[in-house]
């Protein structure tokens, strides 16, 4: 008999694959464990943590005004963002009411860094798909916004413009006619990037009905943002809660289909020109007046606690602040869109094959110093 | 701007829930709920068509030095695609619930999980886990998500000591001696 | 009988040697060796040179500069390179097979080299004439996949293993649709020795007009063969870090990255043989036209290359076997259709 003869049936078996915490496409350092059947995802589990800085404790031995910036360190390319979530739980603390001048700039940041964290995410996505050139396009333009940022406050990333009661200064001379020139821009650039990738069968088939999340999976998961919205529910918190500024603009809420990862990349594409809308409202409605609210130089809110949401880059970014009166917060809690996105992951990739997981992870747009916290 | 939910309906709550406590004074009172009928109060402010909070905006936890908290804000919101089976739609206000729990047990907290009722809570409890040490009993997956496996302690305690990092001895080269410090 | 400037040359050089030795035999052993010489100059040159261009029409795609810093215009930055590669720590991940994986970056570059020798440069410039052209480079060239295996299996990584088995994957599917492609053309022929397809162009139209298909399928199945974007699958870089590539550093991956260069290149002649007439074209010299068309076809390599995203691994291999080879077999059909009816006429 034959020594390689046996009557065993041959047999296959899973193997896991470490992906990260470097990896050319984890935007960060994620790690994913991939367990895998050949190409075939069969479970996905990230492993996150290791950009962890306990931001949330450093924070408790801050007084509230040097809390601040460590918002910014979150969600490092979104600061505008996180400064306008912070800021806004601490005055529903305190009671503060910034003036309406703050409010419209502080619409107008928080969208150009909508505009410019999207325009990350549309780079990315590319990047992750093999389209290398889609990165430098998206990240030349956004270089205009920080350069904006700059004009604005001297910072292009971690920008701590937006401040308890209003913001850091008022806006500069010529700041008005930058952000316009930039705004007729926006049409232009935006048709370079479909032309670029939307246009591209290639592109298409990547994304479309891959990665198919139904409304309900994706409320099970905790998505909010975009993601959400990419399943056809038009949840957004500055349309649903109505802060600051938002109220007085005119802005839709673009929504998907099918939850597939073309449409989350449609859902942010559709966005940017909604908030290029709302910025151009809000500069032609700019009122006048202070653009800071009388807040005390030792800031000691009253006993209690706040939740306060705004509409970040990636979802609905909560501050859950417990205040015991004096002037450092007791806990903050900060609730991270992409932290809580990443549960979706699992339902996302499963089934794929590993071309999938990178888009699926790159189309839920997460950002690992927001997720680490 | 934020709805609370509002008084007649806390009183049905406090109906079918008689163990619960608020402070009826309050504009906005937290609902405190005993761990034991945490699932049940979950399940039914979320399926019940008088309150549908479907969302799970929020889960953390407090540490008060002698005994922790557990914080749940649940979002009613009146476009949710769950409404439009029930048809429900735009009949009322977006609310807000704060739901806690009061752990007294210090040293070993544990808390019902809420991951059977809302799914989306299950990265939230496993940090809570990780910062806080409150174990969530029936939860699906409870790990550390945050810090390492073989991490001791839970940083955002307010007890929390820093562990000192191990003592490297400090290596100075003079002339050709290698001193120690 | 018609020659060109590189047999020219040849000849003097012949001629001249002649003259000096005097004896046949060692003459032709002589000109074969500088015959190598030459083709494997050109093979480093143009890989080194290409190194410079992909980079420089990369950044031109992509809105940047390019490399700018070493020399005019950034054109030593391949000296650079090659210098610090060449500098570099050679490491050896543990659990590799060793012999297997030092071999593999070397026994690479045989195929890819060896292919050059069926190249018709001009009128006459060609290393091995043979009969068998077509058939034996198709031979030669895809056992490039077998390194890839190697590199891939031994170095004891999953991306590396991912990457040999798509390696794999892709050569299986692509290397028959390509065969068929290039049928068309040995069947207008009716040889498979490089000169007569050249000259087959030359005395009638270039193929390209009459293969239409056969030259969109070839240039497809080309970007598979060279693993480049839309189907780098070997080593695309956002999935799998390097694939088969992960564990070289230094020489070793230099040695990689030099093979895909002269795969590149092999494949843009190849395609002006086939397809573009090779060297032949009005009043310029044969070798000018060569390289010419040579470079064209370098440059739409190029430009699909830097804008093209990558396809799935399913999704290329249902469009190599439900796609291409039929497209490829009813091309191969009606050229025989085409041939039948002229035939007649």
């Amino acid at each position: 008999m034959n020594e390689f003869e046996t009557n065993e049936q041959p047999r296959t078996e899973t193997y896991v694959l470490n992906m990260g915490p470097q990896h050319p496409s984890t935007h960060g350092v994620l790690r994913v464990e991939l367990e895998l059947d050949g190409e075939r995802v069969i479970k996905v589990r990230p492993i996150m943590g290791y950009l962890h800085r306990g931001i949330e404790k450093l924070m408790e031995s801050r007084t509230y005004f040097q809390c601040s910036p460590y918002t910014d360190r979150l969600d490092y390319i979104s600061s505008m963002n996180n400064n306008y979530g912070y800021c806004k739980a601490v005055e529903e603390l305190c009671g503060i009411e910034p003036p309406p001048r703050a409010n419209y700039i502080r619409a107008i940041c928080a969208e150009l860094n909508r505009l410019s964290s999207h325009m990350v995410y549309i780079g990315s996505l590319a990047n992750d798909v093999g389209a290398v050139t889609g990165m430098l396009y998206t990240f030349r333009d956004r270089e205009d916004i920080l350069d904006i940022f700059d004009l604005l406050c001297g910072a292009r990333q971690t920008c701590n413009y937006i401040r308890i009661g209003g913001v850091a200064q008022d806006i500069p001379a010529g700041f008005d006619e930058k952000v316009r020139k930039f705004l007729d821009r926006v049409p232009d650039f935006l048709k370079e990037y479909s032309d670029l990738l939307e246009s591209n069968e290639i592109f298409q088939i990547r994304l479309k009905d891959v990665s198919v999340m139904t409304a309900q999976e994706a409320m099970d998961c905790g998505m909010t943002g975009p993601n959400l919205r990419a399943t056809g529910v038009p949840f957004d918190v500055r349309k649903v809660d109505g802060y600051g500024a938002y109220p007085d603009f005119d802005f839709d809420v673009p929504t998907g289909e099918h939850g597939d990862n073309w449409d989350r990349y449609e859902v942010r594409y559709k966005e940017m020109f909604e908030s290029a809308k709302i910025i151009r409202q809000a500069l032609d409605g700019m009122p006048e007046g202070d653009y800071m609210a009388k807040v005390p130089k030792m800031l000691r809110p009253p006993k209690g606690e706040v939740f306060s949401r705004t509409e970040g880059t990636r979802g609905e970014l909560g501050f859950y602040i417990v205040s015991d009166g004096t002037n450092k917060p007791y806990r903050v809690h900060i609730r991270r869109p992409s932290f809580v996105s990443m549960q979706g992951l699992n339902p996302m990739c499963r089934g794929g094959l590993i071309g999938d997981a990178i888009a699926a992870f790159a189309s839920i747009d997460p950002l690992m110093g927001e997720v680490d916290c | 701007m934020k709805n609370y939910i509002d008084a007649s309906l806390l009183d049905v709550l406090k109906g079918k829930f008689p163990t619960i406590e608020y402070d009826t004074e309050a504009k906005e009172p937290a609902v405190y709920v005993p761990a034991d009928v945490l699932l049940a109060f979950m399940a039914f402010v979320k399926t019940n068509d008088k309150f549908l909070f479907d969302r799970l905006e929020n889960v953390t936890a407090v540490d008060y030095k002698t005994y922790f908290e557990m914080v749940y804000h649940l979002f009613a919101w009146n476009q949710s695609p769950i409404d439009a089976e029930i048809e429900r739609k735009n009949e009322y206000e977006n609310m807000w619930l704060t739901v806690k729990v009061k752990i007294d047990n210090h040293d070993a907290p544990a808390v019902p999980s809420v991951t059977s009722v809302f799914p989306s809570a299950e990265y939230e409890e496993r940090e809570v886990y990780d910062l806080m040490g409150i174990t969530f009993t029936g939860h699906p997956d409870l790990r550390r998500i945050l810090l390492a496996d073989d991490f001791t302690g839970h940083p955002l305690r307010k007890d929390y000591k820093e562990i000192a990092p191990p003592y490297t001895p400090r290596v100075r080269r003079e002339g050709g001696k290698i001193i120690y410090e | 009988m018609e020659t060109g400037i590189v047999m020219t040359v040849a000849n003097l050089i012949r001629g001249i040697l002649m003259l000096i030795l005097g004896n046949e035999f060692i003459v032709s052993v002589i000109m074969k060796l500088i015959g190598i010489g030459a083709m494997i100059g050109v093979i480093s040159f143009a890989a080194i040179l290409f190194t410079y261009t992909e980079r420089k029409v990369c950044a031109f795609i992509q809105v940047r500069l390019g490399p700018n810093r070493v020399g005019p215009r950034g054109l030593l930055q391949p000296i650079a390179d090659m210098l610090k590669l060449m500098s570099k720590e050679d490491i050896i991940p543990y659990g590799v097979d060793r012999v297997v994986w030092a071999l593999a970056p070397m026994v690479l570059f045989v195929p890819s080299a060896l292919a050059y020798a069926f190249f018709p440069f001009d009128d006459g410039a060609i290393f091995a004439d043979v009969n068998v052209g077509i058939f034996l480079l198709i031979a030669i060239s895809s056992q490039s996949v077998l390194t890839f295996l190697m590199a891939g299996v031994a170095s004891n990584s999953k991306y590396g293993m991912i990457g040999a088995m798509r390696a794999v994957a892709t050569s299986l599917s692509y290397e028959a649709p390509m065969v068929f492609s290039l049928l068309g053309i040995v069947m207008i022929t009716g040889s498979l020795r490089m000169s007569d397809i050249v000259a087959a162009q030359q005395n009638t139209v270039w193929f390209i007009v009459l293969q239409p298909i056969a030259f969109l399928i070839y240039l497809t199945t080309c970007f598979a063969e060279t693993n480049r974007t839309p189907f780098d699958f070997v080593e695309c870089e956002s999935e799998i870090v390097a694939g088969a590539f992960t564990e070289y550093s230094g020489m070793r991956w230099a040695l990689f990255f030099l093979a895909e260069y002269a795969n590149l290149l092999s494949i843009s002649v190849l395609t002006t043989t086939f397809f573009l007439g090779g060297w032949s074209g009005p009043i310029l010299p044969g070798f000018v036209w060569f390289w010419l068309k040579t470079i064209f076809m370098l440059m739409i390599f190029l430009w699909i290359r830097w804008t093209f995203p990558r396809v799935r691994i399913d999704q290329m291999m249902s469009f190599g076997w439900k796609v291409l080879l039929p497209l490829a077999l009813v091309n191969v059909l009606f050229t025989g259709v085409g041939i039948y009816i002229n035939r007649f006429m």
